[in-house]
């Protein structure tokens, strides 16, 4: 049974395809805030362009199903203030999370095979302040609760 | 591991015959000479390729580079940078394209890629961090850009893969043929052409590596000056990000009437409104897009929502294809302009060359040097979109007179004869683009020195039009013109937009100084950073001066010499052969080039540190 608690409330990095430049700048600005280096391969955000309209936008949505919480055999993520927290001492980098999300919402990062997740950058997303265009916000939507 | 920031300390040489790879160190005091992109890839192409060999033998060289900026988030680093002996114009040759593919030749751990040789059979690269693979691409020969691009991503399993690759006008040896990247083009003087020559249709990058700058505060702290101060120049600020490079359709067609119309018989364009910016945005404009890490996004897609073109969409055109196909070719339909230039991109070539050749070929058609016989029976009149879009195709196949578009205006006017090599619009093979050589004096000897020729990305039209230069004034210039080219090289070699210039500087500032400096940690001063684009600019120079380049080929076109502009607000405005003379002294003196030949002279090059460039110019006997 599935209830809605209107009390909480969940984050969404809410993302509008057609402000979107394809600027890749929410990518580079999420790497840098969380490693003081520059990549996409360690970015908790990816946007895909396929033709000239269509852009879409992979992160975590903090999904009311939690795939990817379901697939962990080794129970190393939970879920935690709105965001997908990784244990790093369960975790065996499996990359089953990976396959579970269809969102697209989460990577291995490329070293320490740890998976990437969107952690909101401790509350003020680093991604949604930097955005040229404004085509990222962050909303906090109605939760809804098993 | 670099003393300096930026770099990954190698460059990777691929050869097409051998398939065999192997990799060139980078040193600290090799970067801190060349920068990057532009003086990385003209030390190696001069010092790998002979310039009297024809640029589809399998020895010329594709170099396809980065500088310190790409994979950072700087603004305008979303770029790469391609060069080679070019077939349209046979001197050294560059192309700046937007792409991620700049930054992910980074992360996969390369400052650049030397393409040599040629495959047996269509190929592609894909090249993943450290590993190099020669694919079949049998099945993508033949296709256009965008489907290549699509099934290369399908191929490999990621939809977010970086592709460049040619089209057809490319595997036929088309002299404008272009690269593209995803709708970006690296689009002038035949890039595409030489790797079609090499049977190489693509190359796809993925990394998994960073970059970092060397001075994280620093950076911060110029990236901080540079969003408050980008707020107060109107261009970067409004212009681009709303209308992007059609704007110039009003300020230079209509208030300055220097937008060449009908093969520059005119430079006022009559319709200027129907081609307009304003127009473009208000009736085709469906979103901005930019190239990676770039916060101006001046880039837009359009697309004909009516009229006879309903349906044409395309990422473009910019300003210089709604001269080329638009004006130049007396068309005045945007929807026409936009099916061009994504048939354009789709086939693979260079929207300023093709509309510019197709403009000569209109005007050879006029004068009766050419028949509807050499047409295919096709009216080849100025305004007839039909033809300019039909031979797109025709072009790229080299069927019927396409084969001679395909040529370029240059080549096609020695075949047709007659006189027609007067109004041919280019300068050293390559077509001039839509930046006035009339009624801008510094763009009268940007183009006649320019390594490249016609190319507005040697000297810059910016700061004339701005009024930081006057466009009228001879006195001054060569010095002006000097300091354009020395700008635009650093630009290339860090691989960053030329449109930071307006507010970096339309010439070297301590402006740009301040940039590099954060990311790269070379403490470079103001003096340092010219005499590194001086060294790299006579390293162009020396390799054209070695494929016979001379002072007498630093010219324009005749029409331009001899016809002033004959209506408008530039009416009267021309720069005659004295006058170019006199220019061109007062530069080759300040450039420490030979005033009698153009060549470097041996004190200007060992001043350079080019000694050994001196030493191989004497050893041929071109030294002065
Ligand atoms: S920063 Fe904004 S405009 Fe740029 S790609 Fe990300 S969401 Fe799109
Ligand atoms: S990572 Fe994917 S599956 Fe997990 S909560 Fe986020 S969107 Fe849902
Ligand atoms: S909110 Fe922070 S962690 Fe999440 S994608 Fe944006 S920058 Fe990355």
């Amino acid at each position: 049974m599935s209830v809605v608690v209107a009390q909480e409330k969940k984050p969404l990095i809410r993302f509008d395809i057609k402000k979107c430049a394809f600027c890749k700048i929410c990518e580079l600005s999420c790497s840098k805030y969380h490693y003081k280096k520059f990549g996409d391969s360690i970015s908790r955000i990816t946007i895909i362009r396929k033709g000239p309209l269509m852009f879409k936008c992979h992160i975590c949505t903090r999904c009311e199903k939690r795939f990817c919480i379901t697939a962990c055999p080794t129970k190393a993520l939970s879920y935690k203030g709105g965001n997908i927290v990784v244990d790093p001492k369960l975790c065996n980098s499996c990359g089953d999370c990976v396959k579970a999300c269809p969102f697209h919402g989460i990577r291995l990062h490329p070293e320490t095979k740890l998976p990437l997740i969107c952690d909101l950058c401790d509350g003020d997303p680093s991604c949604v302040k930097d955005c040229p265009k404004g085509a990222l916000s962050l909303v906090w939507l109605p939760e809804v609760r098993k | 591991m670099m003393k300096y920031s930026g770099y990954k300390g190698k460059v990777l040489a691929i050869n097409l015959t051998t398939k065999k790879t192997s990799s060139i160190e980078i040193t600290d005091e090799f970067a801190r000479k060349y920068l990057g992109g532009n003086g990385f890839a003209v030390r190696y192409i001069f010092d790998m390729v002979d310039p009297r060999m024809d640029a589809f033998d399998a020895t010329n060289v594709v170099a396809m580079m980065t500088g310190p900026f790409q994979g950072i988030n700087s603004p305008t680093a979303g770029k790469y940078y391609m060069a080679t002996k070019s077939p349209l114009t046979n001197g050294y040759f560059d192309s700046v394209s937007g792409g991620f593919i700049g930054a992910q030749i980074k992360y996969a751990g390369y400052d650049g890629f030397l393409i040599t040789g040629k495959a047996d059979k269509p190929t592609y690269l894909f090249v993943e961090d450290g590993k190099v693979e020669f694919r079949p691409a049998e099945k993508l020969w033949g296709r256009l850009t965008g489907e290549t691009q699509e099934m290369i991503k399908e191929e490999v399993g990621d939809p977010n893969l970086c592709v460049s690759a040619i089209g057809p006008a490319g595997e036929n040896l088309v002299r404008y043929a272009c690269v593209i990247t995803e709708y970006r083009a690296a689009g002038r003087g035949g890039v595409g052409a030489v790797l079609g020559s090499k049977k190489l249709k693509a190359v796809a990058v993925r990394g998994s590596g960073t970059n970092e700058v060397a001075d994280p505060e620093a950076y911060e702290a110029w990236m901080q000056w540079y969003k408050e101060e980008a707020k107060k120049v109107p261009g970067l600020a409004v212009g681009l990000p709303t209308y992007g490079t059609p704007a110039l359709v009003a300020s230079i067609g209509k208030m300055l009437g220097a937008m060449g119309s009908y093969n520059h018989k005119t430079e006022f364009f009559q319709n200027w409104e129907n081609i307009s910016g304003e127009r473009l945005k208000k009736e085709f404009w469906d979103k901005d897009t930019a190239c990676p890490a770039c916060p101006i996004a001046c880039s837009k897609v359009f697309s004909a929502k009516s009229g006879k073109w309903k349906g044409a969409i395309s990422e473009g055109p910019e300003y210089e294809t709604i001269y080329s196909l638009g004006s130049m070719c007396g068309i005045d339909d945007l929807g026409a302009i936009i099916k061009g230039d994504s048939l354009c991109d789709e086939w693979g070539m260079d929207t300023v060359s093709y509309g510019v050749a197709v403009s000569f070929i209109m005007e050879a058609y006029e004068k009766q040097l050419i028949t509807r016989e050499n047409t295919d029976g096709v009216e080849f009149k100025f305004g007839n979109d039909d033809a300019m879009i039909a031979y797109i195709e025709k072009t790229a196949k080299r069927e019927g007179i396409g084969n001679l578009i395909a040529e370029g205006s240059l080549r096609a006017a020695r075949v047709i004869g007659g006189g027609s090599e007067r109004f041919a619009i280019q300068v050293k093979g390559l077509e001039i683009p839509g930046h006035s050589a009339r009624a801008l004096r510094g763009m009268s000897l940007g183009y006649a020195t320019a390594t490249r020729g016609g190319s507005h990305h040697d000297p810059r039209p910016t700061g004339e039009y701005a009024g930081a230069s006057d466009r009228k004034a001879v006195e001054g210039k060569a010095a002006w013109v000097i300091g354009t080219q020395q700008m635009t090289t650093i630009g290339d070699s860090l691989v960053n937009c030329h449109f930071l210039e307006r507010l970096l500087g339309f010439t070297l500032t301590q402006k740009w100084v301040d940039m590099i400096n954060p990311v790269t940690g070379f403490g470079y001063t103001l003096e340092e950073l010219t005499t590194v684009a001086e060294r790299i600019l006579d390293l162009e120079r020396s390799f054209n001066v070695r494929t016979g380049i001379r002072r007498k080929d630093d010219t324009l076109p005749r029409r331009f010499l001899e016809e002033p502009i004959p209506e408008g607000p530039s009416q009267g405005m021309h720069t005659d052969e004295p006058t170019l003379n006199r220019m061109l002294d007062e530069f080759y003196v300040i450039k420490g080039w030979d005033p009698k030949t153009g060549i470097p002279t041996k004190e200007k090059l060992i001043r350079m540190g080019l000694e050994d460039v001196a030493d191989r110019l004497a050893k041929e006997g071109i030294s002065c």
